[in-house]
C-alpha cells in the first residue's frame, strides 16, 4: 500500500504524533546487549568450571568430590538434581551425570560422591585419577527429579540402592540443616555394611530428627545384623510406610533395583502421582530385555556412518552414544538416560534398539530421531547429526 | 571458510519457513539453531509419559480442503501437509467469569450473532454492527493487502479508511455497553497482548474472521511436528541444519552481509542472512553498533517490549470430564474490566481476579496423551521484569508457590485437578528467556500498538542481503510468523537472482 494512501486513513495523524513522542522518550535497547546471557547464566549456566577443593573416602570404593567454582558464583539448585562431568580420558571425550549429595542450602559448593562401576570409564578416572586442586567441566544443574511442593505429600518415602543415595543424601541435609516441615523415610538397600554410604551421618540424622527414618536393606548382612534384610520387597515398603495415601515415593537405583522394586510398589496400589523415579544411566543388559533381536548377540558389531564419512564399528551392546565418543564423533549429552534430549540425533538408514518407556518426542520417532544415549545399534546404519 | 548462499539465523517458525523455501529454491542453505530441536517455541517437551505443547493453542488460517486458508496452502507449497495431521477444533472458544457467565462459542458467526443476542437483547442492534464491522473491516484489507489490489481509494475500502487505526475499544463503544459481553466477544486480546483500549480493532477482527471462517486447528503431535516436518523438507532439500550451535556475530562490511560467526568462532561466509532472532538480539546482541542503521534505532525507540507468560503445564490422570472440561479452549477472566487484568501483567501474583488460559487437546485428539490421561496447559500472560527481580536463591520457591495460587484460582472453577496432577511443569518468563533468547522472556516481541504495525514500521533492513522473520518484525502467532519465513525468503531469492544474472 503507497504511502500516500496511508497518510489518509482515519487517526493516521495521530499516531505520527505518538512515534514522535516515543522515539524522543525511548530507548533503543543499547543496554540490553549481553543482557539476556548475562541473567540466564546465573541461573542456568552452560558450563561451569570447578576446582576440586577436597575429596573424602566414603566406602572402599566410593568418594566424595566437593566442587568449588573458579569464577562465578554457583548458580542455585534443588535437591534432587544432578550434574554432568564433561571429561577426556583415554583419548575419549566424554561426559557422566551425577546427582548433587550436597544441600542446596550450601551455597559455595557442590559435593558429588561416586561410586567405582567396573570397568567404568568416567567412575575409574575420578577414583585414580582426580587429585586436589584440579579443575574440571561440568554443566549448570539438571533434572527433574525434585520435591514439588504444589503436588506431593509432605511425608516422602525414600527408596535408594546403591550410589542411587545421592540425590536423597541432599534433600535430607536440606530438611535437617533448614527444618523444612517435612518427613523423610529413608529405604536404602545395599549388597553389604561395607557399601553403605553416607552410613553414619545417616545413623546419626535419624538419631536425632524425629522427621528422619533411615532403614538399611542388606543383602548379605554381616553376622549380628537385626536390620532388614535381601531386597526392597513390598512387605518391607509397607512395614515402612505404613498408610500409603498420605506419600510419595521417590526412587533412585540401578535399573535391577526398579525391575525389582517396581512391581513391588504396584501390588501395593501407589499410583503414578505419587511415585517418581530417577533416570538412571541406559540399561547395561540390554539384551535382556523384551524385544531385542532374537539371536543377536551383545558383542555384534555393525558399521556406522555418520553425516556421510568414514564408517566405524559399533557394539549391539553399548549405547550408540558411546560407539560415536569412541570414534571422536562429539554429540552434546548431559542426562545420558535419554531424558534430556541433548543426543538427539536422526538416524537416516538402519535401526537402534530403544529400552521401553523412553520419553522420545511423538514426531521425533515419525522422523527417525533417537536419543543416542539409549539406543543400541542393531543393524549397520547411517547417522544424520 | 565455508560458504553458503544463505544462513538462516535460528530454527523458530519464520526461520523454518524461510529455510525450507530457500532450500526448495536450490539454494545452498544453512540454519543455525542454539537449541537441539527445531521450532523455538513452537516445540514440545517429556515428563513421564506426557509431551508437552509448549506454545500452540490455536492455530489459525488452515481451513479445510474445500475451503483452504491462506495457512493450508503456503503449507501445502513447501510440501509439508501430507507429512502432517491437522485436527479441527469444534468450538471458537468457551469464556467463564465466574457468577456472570460460561459461555462456549462455535466458529460460526450467525450462531454467535444469534447466541449472544439472546443473551443480551438489549445489545441486540449492537451485536450485528460489531460482527458486521468485523467482516466488512477485514475483508477490506484482505482486498487491500492478501489481493494487493493496485487502486485503494477510500471509496472502494470506506471501512478500511475508517476503521483501520482505531482501538478495539471505540468500536466496543460505538456498539455495545454491557463489560460482560464485550468481555465474551474479546478473550483474544490476549493472544496479542494488549486490552481493548489499546488493542487495533483490526487485530481482533483479523482474529475473529480467521479463526471463524477457518476454524481453529490442533495439529497431532503438537507444534513439535510442524517444527519437524519443516526441518525435514530443509534437509530433504539439501539444506543444512545445525543444532546447538548459535550465533554471535553477523559480520557487516560497508552495510553489507559478509557472514556470521557461530558461538564456536567458526565464521560462515555469506551474502545472505535471515535472522529469526529478536530484533533487540539481531541489532544489539550480534552486531557492532556501528552497523546498526539509524532507521532500526529509532524504531527500537518506538517500541517496549511485550509480555512474557506463566504457565503451568499439567499431565492429568484421568479423562478431561472428570474436572469438568469440556471444550479445548477455555478463558477463565475473573474481571470484566481488561484495563485491570492487563495492570496485573506487571505482577508476579496470580489469582480469582486474572485472566487464564485453559488449553486442553485431549477432547478433539484422543492420542495427545496416555490413556484414560489427560494435558492441560494453563496460562496467563505476564510481563518479564517482575521475575527479573528474584533473587536466584528464591527462585525455584517462588515459582512453586505462585503456581500454587495458580492452581487454587483455576480450581475454583475446575475443583479437583491438583488431586489429579501426575508431572507438572512450570515456566516463568525467565524460562522463556532461557529458551527463546528474548529479552524478559517476552512471547510475542513488542507490545503490538498500531504505531509499530506495518503501516508505520516497514520490514527493510537497510543492511544489504539482512532479512528478518518473527514476531518482532511484524505481527506474533504461528500464522503470522509462519507466513514472514516465506515472505523473507521470497525477497531474498528474488535479489539473489537479480545478482546471479548481473554475474553473467
Amino acid at each position: 500500500m503507497k504511502k500516500e494512501m496511508i497518510e489518509q486513513i482515519d487517526g493516521y495523524g495521530d499516531i505520527i504524533r505518538e512515534i514522535d513522542v516515543s522515539r524522543k522518550f525511548g530507548s533503543a535497547f543499547k543496554d540490553e546487549k549481553g543482557k539476556v546471557k548475562d541473567y540466564i547464566s546465573h541461573l542456568h549456566p552452560s558450563r561451569i568450571q570447578m576446582r576440586v577443593l577436597d575429596i573424602i573416602d566414603e566406602t572402599g570404593s566410593t568418594r566424595t568430590f566437593r566442587l568449588v567454582p573458579e569464577d562465578a558464583p554457583l548458580p542455585p539448585f534443588i535437591a534432587g538434581q544432578y550434574i554432568t562431568v564433561f571429561v577426556e580420558t583415554g583419548g575419549i571425550r566424554t561426559a557422566r551425570p551425577y546427582s548433587i549429595s550436597s544441600a542446596p542450602n550450601q551455597r559455595g559448593y557442590y559435593e558429588i560422591t561416586i561410586r567405582r562401576v567396573p570397568e567404568g570409564l568416567v567412575s575409574g578416572f575420578f577414583l585414580e585419577k582426580v587429585k586436589t586442586g584440579d579443575v574440571i567441566q561440568t554443566s549448570g544443574p539438571q533434572g527433574f527429579f525434585y520435591y514439588n511442593p504444589v503436588i506431593h505429600e509432605k511425608k516422602v518415602i525414600c527408596i535408594a540402592g546403591g550410589s542411587g543415595i545421592t540425590p536423597f543424601m541432599s534433600m535430607i541435609r536440606e530438611v535437617v540443616e533448614c527444618g523444612l516441615d517435612k518427613e523423610i523415610r529413608l529405604i536404602y538397600g545395599n549388597r553389604s555394611v561395607d557399601d553403605i554410604i553416607f552410613h553414619r551421618e545417616l545413623t546419626r540424622i535419624s538419631e536425632q530428627f524425629d522427621n528422619i527414618s533411615y532403614i538399611p536393606v542388606l543383602e548379605i548382612p554381616p553376622e549380628d545384623y537385626s536390620g532388614k534384610q535381601g531386597f526392597i520387597t513390598g512387605d518391607i515398603i509397607r512395614e515402612v510406610t505404613g498408610n500409603t495415601l498420605d506419600k510419595t515415593f521417590f526412587l533412585c537405583g540401578p535399573p535391577a533395583m526398579y525391575d525389582f522394586c517396581l512391581p513391588e510398589l504396584e501390588k501395593l496400589s501407589i499410583p503414578r502421582k505419587r511415585l517418581k523415579k530417577e533416570m538412571y544411566g541406559a540399561p547395561e543388559n540390554i539384551w535382556e530385555y523384551p524385544g531385542w533381536p532374537e539371536g543377536l548377540s551383545q558383542d555384534e558389531t555393525f558399521s556406522v556412518i555418520v553425516n556421510n564419512g568414514k564408517p566405524f564399528k559399533a557394539r549391539a551392546g553399548e549405547p550408540l552414544i558411546k560407539a560415536l565418543e569412541k570414534n571422536g564423533v562429539l554429540i552434546p549429552s548431559l542426562c545420558r538416560s535419554g531424558e534430556c534430549s541433548m543426543c538427539r540425533v536422526k538416524i537416516t538408514a538402519g535401526k537402534v534398539f530403544q529400552p521401553p518407556g523412553v520419553p522420545v518426542r511423538t514426531s521425533d520417532k515419525v522422523f527417525g530421531y533417537v536419543h543416542a544415549c539409549v539406543s543400541f545399534p542393531v543393524t549397520d546404519m547411517n547417522i544424520h547429526i | 571458510m565455508e560458504t553458503y548462499d544463505a544462513v538462516v539465523i535460528g530454527a523458530g517458525n519464520g526461520g523454518l519457513t524461510a529455510s525450507a523455501t530457500l532450500a526448495r529454491k536450490g539454494l545452498n542453505v544453512l540454519l543455525l539453531e542454539r537449541h537441539n530441536i527445531p521450532g523455538g517455541a513452537a516445540t514440545s517437551f517429556c515428563r513421564g509419559r506426557f509431551e508437552f505443547e509448549v506454545a500452540l493453542h490455536q492455530l489459525s488460517g488452515i481451513g479445510t480442503n474445500e475451503k483452504p486458508g491462506p495457512l493450508r496452502m503456503l503449507l501445502d507449497k513447501i510440501g509439508v501437509m501430507d507429512k502432517l495431521e491437522f485436527v479441527p477444533m469444534d468450538d471458537l472458544y468457551r469464556v467463564v467469569v465466574p457468577g456472570e457467565v460460561d459461555i462456549t462459542l462455535k466458529p460460526d458467526r450467525n450462531q454467535i450473532v444469534k447466541e449472544l443476542q439472546l443473551l443480551f437483547p438489549k445489545e441486540k442492534e449492537g451485536i450485528e454492527k460489531f460482527f458486521d464491522l468485523v467482516w466488512k473491516v477485514f475483508s477490506e484489507v484482505i482486498g487491500v493487502f492478501y489481493f494487493k489490489d493496485p487502486e485503494v481509494s477510500r471509496e472502494k475500502y470506506p471501512h478500511f479508511f475508517q476503521y483501520v487505526l482505531k482501538n478495539l475499544q471505540e468500536v466496543f463503544d460505538q456498539c455495545f455497553t454491557d463489560p460482560v459481553l464485550k468481555t465474551i466477544v474479546s478473550p483474544y486480546w490476549t493472544y496479542m497482548g494488549l486490552p481493548p483500549s489499546s488493542l487495533a480493532f483490526v487485530d481482533m477482527a483479523a482474529m475473529l474472521f480467521v479463526y471463524t471462517e477457518f476454524l481453529p486447528y490442533h495439529v497431532k503431535g503438537g507444534s513439535q511436528a510442524l517444527s519437524n516436518a519443516l526441518a525435514d523438507t530443509v534437509l530433504s532439500n539439501g539444506g543444512t541444519i545445525r543444532f546447538n550451535c548459535g550465533v554471535k556475530k553477523i559480520i557487516v562490511e560497508n552495510d553489507k552481509i559478509k557472514g556470521v560467526v557461530t558461538e564456536n568462532g567458526d565464521e560462515v561466509k555469506t551474502r545472505f542472512v535471515i535472522s529469526n532472532a529478536s530484533k533487540i538480539s539481531t541489532y544489539i546482541d550480534l552486531m557492532e553498533p556501528e552497523h546498526v542503521p539509524q532507521k532500526i534505532s529509532d524504531e527500537l525507540k518506538q517500541s517496549t517490549l511485550g509480555q512474557s507468560a506463566f504457565t503451568l503445564y499439567l499431565g492429568l490422570n484421568c479423562p478431561p470430564e472428570k474436572v469438568g472440561l469440556n471444550a479445548s479452549t477455555n478463558f477463565l477472566i475473573g474481571d470484566t474490566d481488561p484495563d485491570r487484568i492487563y495492570e496485573r501483567m506487571q505482577q508476579r501474583e496470580i489469582g480469582e481476579e486474572d485472566g487464564m488460559l485453559l488449553t486442553c487437546y485431549d477432547l478433539i485428539d484422543n492420542s495427545f496423551s496416555p490413556k484414560g490421561c489427560s494435558q492441560i496447559a494453563l496460562v496467563t500472560l505476564k510481563y518479564g521484569d517482575c521475575w527479573l527481580s528474584v533473587p536466584p536463591e528464591e527462585y525455584a520457591k517462588e515459582k512453586f508457590r505462585v503456581a500454587d495460587s495458580m492452581l487454587s484460582a483455576a480450581e475454583k472453577i475446575h475443583p479437583g485437578i491438583r488431586d489429579h496432577i501426575e508431572e507438572m511443569e512450570i515456566a516463568t518468563p525467565l524460562t522463556h528467556m532461557r529458551y527463546l533468547g528474548h529479552p524478559k522472556g517476552s512471547i510475542y516481541g513488542f507490545d503490538s500498538y498500531l504505531r509499530n504495525s506495518m503501516f508505520f514500521i516497514s520490514n527493510r533492513s537497510d543492511i544489504k542481503g539482512l532479512y528478518n522473520t518473527g514476531g518482532w518484525y511484524g505481527s506474533s502467532g504461528f500464522q503470522p510468523t509462519l507466513e514472514s519465513g516465506v515472505k523473507a525468503a521470497k525477497a531474498l531469492i528474488r535479489e539473489f537472482s537479480a545478482q546471479q544474472e548481473g554475474v553473467k
